[in-house]
């Protein structure tokens, strides 16, 4: 088992391709219908979202509430290039990708200058203000909405169902996670940290402190845009403003509060967490926002750090219990 | 000179904090810098590392670089380093990664070999990881790597700050009241551990510090603030009898005995 | 060994949620899925339970007890989407009920269409839903293109065709405007007197009423939301447009706050719908009795649509159910077919009620009769009174 764990430390992407693996049997051993199906790349879209959420918000302490806006951008990206162009998710996730980018860093120029409270409330506004442009776009749809993206053909295999959809929208989460994992584990992870933790002295170990928030808010929206367009294509490949409010925002940032801020799969942990309580939740709908308020309010309370700073905290704790007893001996 | 001041001034609205101060520091050099509360040391600190933008007709030189108009991260990267009276730690990072990212600068890899992951990521990490952890051993520190920095004792949290400055092996190392609040024990070994360092990565020193027996014992040259005035310069004995140096502390002169007590040499 | 009773237990429990989920075979299921959280949407909601609990109560269908499973979409397509998702593959319903806004039925109807469920509309109107040509959907209430043309035609025909236009930027607002001019253009050849859109978010709009005034119209639309719309309404008055130049609303003008908040300005103003709390008919007299006592409102075409949806999938269901062979494909198939085969149902809507067996537009737009309601009485005790019926072809705004 260590020898196992130090491999994996030395060659992360062997672990990827093990969750790969793992994940390809999934649906044919534990699935039994196709909303289980439809379930898990809901979530694996969402943990592309909380995932780029953890950089910006959790590595570097950047208060925003308009990622849903950026959300809103990838999958606008992809369903426009489908609708005018045509294209396929081929096409439209690395482009939605670049242009969601582009728009990340609209919204980072603002953390130049603001914390806290006003930065949130700036974001916000870009993210209401773009929803809003698309809500009252005719090219976007408007309030129709765009319909029938199209699904995803490989070797003449149309892709357009939940179950099979899976296999698309699993290996771009786990890419997406592996990503955030090789930059949050590298030195800029660490100097996101730094920012978020203490500019100035960030600033006097050679941190260029708008650099590293300008670029969390890239990343992170490339994330957004990459769950927008995978979001956008996934079956039946309909998306309408009314997707990306105010309260999926919150939806957001819930997953990554609920799973750890600044944790390395908080984002990850919280956005499959939620996203099954939620569904268990769906008959109970007149108590689901209490229930969520509840879970958001006694997480904060009792688990300041999500489920991910309280596993950790376990593990750390036992060990160095166990380094002061062997001392004591 | 590695660093070199000329003129450098700052006020804050009316106040001079740092008037007209020219300073030279050769490379090697263990200085010390001692004055009153409120005489400008820590602000003379924040000047040279880029916190404070320095008034117009200032001068700041580090290793034949002009840094005067310089943003704090390109002054930490030219090999300036500090540490904060306030010690400024990284509250909710664990120890390790306090001290790795001090180590900011010198990390090799470049940002899209990160994104991507490649395999010698994970090496240097290690590399770097390694190279961290026997920092933190040397200072002591090592058995709680793991530890969130804000569960350390005070103490724990000055080594702390010590090793996250000399993480990024800079050419100066400057330090802001490096043993304040500290037990007289403590003084003494933290001293004794900033004097390896110094010895093991050939740094250069600054040092402010209010206990003056720690400065007259470990400095090669003294200089003084008074109101935001250089007031005298030279070694730690000159500088005891000076007599402007004397009135400065205690306002009056004194005969020796008081002197004495007062310096506490 | 606690770790494993954790995860022992953990499982046992799990596995009892699932087994208490498990319904009886021999059950119909109803799968719904509309916005439930709105006041109204709420009491939908109770409709449905209470409507369901009845037949249970009465010995179900054909001896068989009906399940109900209800969720929340919220007005949100992706919700909507995997709700009926869940619907269709997990809960194994006959028939979904759904949904309340049309953003969320459109994409929810290509869903079910390839689960091969069927799917009844109570309250979206988009025109949309129905010509993506599924046979799986059902609509009960009146489609947007029938809506769409129902204001110029009764408005060409009966109240004169010189009109005046001032619109609000909003979406809906502009939308009904501009296809009123086009279909008054197309239609008689006339051309508007007077037409405007207005700011964002003005609240003062007497310069555009007294323009529209100079032109002498017999008709002004006022075409905003419901607090822009109350504005227009009382503003016309105060700019000195006669009672007789007949003014105009988009359907907002349904709503309850039009007639409280405008008082007497809102007497004469007309809106489509397909049903009528005025209606004097005994049928919709003792309906809005029953709601106004159980559900504490007063029910618009959205409480009747529900209703006439419960009351006509019932014997649907009775027939189809006689015929259930317990394989879900051909019980949900023998559903859909059922619904297909009402013919004229007459409830509480404005018209008759039909369906077909082929997936169009024609087939399944069920109600082609929308209603002109107009407020006889303006303030809190606002009253209507029915203004005349319209009834289209079903093939018309194709
Ligand atoms: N950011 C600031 N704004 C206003 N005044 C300041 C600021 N920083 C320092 N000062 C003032 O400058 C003077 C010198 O302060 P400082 O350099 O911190 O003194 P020392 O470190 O020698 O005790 C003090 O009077 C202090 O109040
Ligand atoms: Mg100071």
């Amino acid at each position: 088992m260590e020898k196992f764990k130090k491999i994996i430390s030395q060659y992360p992407f062997l672990g990827f391709i093990i969750a790969y693996l793992i994940l390809l049997c999934v649906p044919t051993i534990f699935f039994t219908d196709l909303y289980q199906s439809h379930l898990s790349s809901l979530i694996f879209v969402n943990i592309i979202v909380a995932a780029g959420l953890n950089i910006v918000k959790g590595y570097c302490g950047q208060v925003t509430v308009g990622h849903v806006g950026l959300y809103a951008v990838g999958s606008y990206t992809a369903g426009c290039m489908f609708m005018y162009l045509g294209s396929d998710l081929w096409m439209t996730l690395p482009a939605a990708i670049i242009v969601t980018g582009l728009f990340g860093i609209a919204f980072g120029i603002p953390s130049f200058r603001l914390e806290g409270p006003y930065l949130a409330l700036a974001t916000l506004g870009g993210g209401e203000a773009i929803r809003l442009f698309i809500e009252n776009g005719e090219f976007f749809g408007s309030t129709y909405g765009i319909s029938s993206i199209s699904q995803p053909v490989i070797f003449g295999v149309p892709f357009d169902t939940p179950d099979k959809y899976y296999y698309i929208s699993m290996p771009v989460m786990l890419i997406a996670v592996y990503f955030s994992y090789s930059i949050l584990k590298s030195s800029i992870g660490r100097a996101f940290m730094s920012v978020r933790e203490d500019p100035i002295s960030a600033a006097a170990s050679g941190i260029d402190i708008k650099k590293y928030k300008i670029l969390a808010f890239i990343l992170s929206a490339m994330f957004a845009g990459a769950a927008g367009a995978v979001y956008a294509h996934l079956p039946p490949g309909y998306i309408h403003p009314n997707n990306y409010t105010v309260i999926e925002m919150v939806t957001f940032l819930a997953m990554v509060v609920f799973g750890g801020l600044g944790h390395i799969w908080g984002g990850i942990i919280g956005a499959i967490i939620i996203t099954i309580v939620y569904d268990l939740t769906r008959p109970l709908y007149e108590y689901q926002l209490f229930i969520f308020g509840l879970t958001i309010v006694l997480t904060i309370l009792f688990m300041p750090k999500g489920i991910g700073g309280f596993i950790d905290k376990i593990f750390i704790d036992k060990r160095f219990k166990k380094k002061k007893v062997e001392e004591g001996k | 000179m590695l660093l070199k001041t000329k003129n450098l001034m700052k006020a804050f609205g009316g106040l001079k904090a740092i008037d007209k101060v020219d300073f030279e520091l050769p490379a090697g050099e263990i200085r010390g810098i001692i004055g009153p509360n409120g005489s400008g040391k820590s602000t003379f600190f924040n000047l040279v590392s880029g916190v404070y933008d320095p008034d117009p007709g200032s001068y700041i030189e580090f290793d034949g670089h002009d840094i005067t108009d310089e943003p704090p991260h390109k002054i930490g990267a030219l090999g300036l380093s500090r540490t904060f009276q306030l010690l400024r730690l990284y509250q909710d990072m664990s120890v390790i990664n306090n001290v790795m990212s001090g180590y900011h600068t010198r990390v090799k890899y470049k940002f899209f070999d990160a994104v991507i992951g490649r395999k010698k990521i994970w090496d240097q990490e290690k590399e770097i990881k390694d190279e961290m952890m026997e920092l933190l051993s040397f200072v002591g520190l090592a058995d709680y790597a793991e530890l969130n920095a804000s569960e350390l004792s005070g103490g724990q949290r000055r080594l702390l700050v010590l090793a996250r400055a000399i993480a990024m092996k800079p050419k100066l190392l400057m330090l802001d009241e490096p043993a304040a609040g500290l037990s007289p024990v403590n003084v003494d070994n933290l001293m004794k551990i900033i004097m390896q360092l110094k010895d093991k990565y050939g740094l250069t020193l600054i040092i402010i510090e209010h206990i003056l027996k720690v400065v007259m014992d470990t400095c090669n040259t003294v200089t003084v603030l008074d109101h935001g005035q250089k007031i005298a310069e030279g070694t730690p004995s000159q500088v005891k009898d000076d007599n402007a140096v004397i009135e400065a502390y205690l306002g009056k002169k004194m005969n020796d005995e008081e002197m004495r007590k007062a310096l506490a040499v | 060994m606690k770790k494993l009773k954790i995860i022992f237990s953990t499982l046992v429990f799990t596995a009892g949620l699932a087994l208490s989920s498990i319904a009886q075979a021999n059950d119909i299921k109803i799968g719904v899925s509309f916005r439930m959280l709105s006041d109204v949407g709420y009491k939908h909601g109770e409709l449905i339970t209470d409507t369901v609990a009845m037949w249970n109560k009465e010995g179900g269908i054909n001896g068989r007890k009906i399940d109900l499973i209800l969720y929340n979409d919220e007005c949100k397509s992706e919700k909507g989407v995997a709700n009926a998702t869940k619907l269709a593959y997990q809960d194994k319903v006959h028939v979904i009920i759904g949904s309340s806004c049309s953003s969320v039925t459109l994409p929810m109807v290509p869903v079910i269409t390839k689960a091969k469920v069927p799917q009844i509309i109570p309250h979206s109107t988009s025109s949309k839903i129905t010509m993506q040509g599924s046979e799986y959907i059902f609509r009960v209430p009146v489609s947007s293109r029938f809506y769409k043309l129902v204001q110029g035609k009764f408005t060409a025909e009966q109240q004169g065709k010189k009109i005046a236009y001032i619109y609000v930027p909003d979406q809906a607002s502009m939308v009904f405007a501009k296809e009123m001019i086009q279909f008054m253009k197309d239609e008689y050849g006339v051309e508007p007197t007077y037409a405007v859109q207005a700011g964002e978010k003005e609240t003062d709009f007497r310069s555009y009423l007294m323009k529209a005034k100079a032109t002498n119209p017999d008709v002004i639309v006022l075409s905003g939301l419901v607090d822009e719309t109350v504005r227009m309404l009382v503003q016309s008055y105060e700019v000195g447009i006669p009672k007789s130049v007949h003014r105009v609303a988009n359907s907002v003008a349904s709503k309850v706050e039009v007639p409280t908040n405008a008082g007497k300005a809102a007497v004469g103003v007309v809106y489509s719908a397909a049903f009528a709390a005025s209606d004097t008919r005994p049928i919709a007299k003792k309906f809005v009795k029953k709601i106004k006592s159980t559900y504490g409102v007063t029910p618009g075409h959205d409480f009747s649509q529900m209703q006439d949806l419960l009351d006509m999938l019932k014997p649907a269901l009775t027939k189809a159910s006689a015929k259930f062979s317990g394989d879900l494909a051909a019980d949900r198939l023998a559903v859909r077919d059922a619904i297909a085969g009402i013919t004229n149902f007459t409830g509480l809507a404005s018209g008759p009620i039909s369906f077909c067996a082929n997936g169009s537009p024609e087939c399944r737009d069920g109600n082609k009769t929308p209603v002109m309601i107009k407020y006889s009485r303006g303030g809190k005790n606002w009253k209507t009174a029915v203004a005349g019926t319209v009834t289209f072809n079903p093939s018309d705004g194709l």
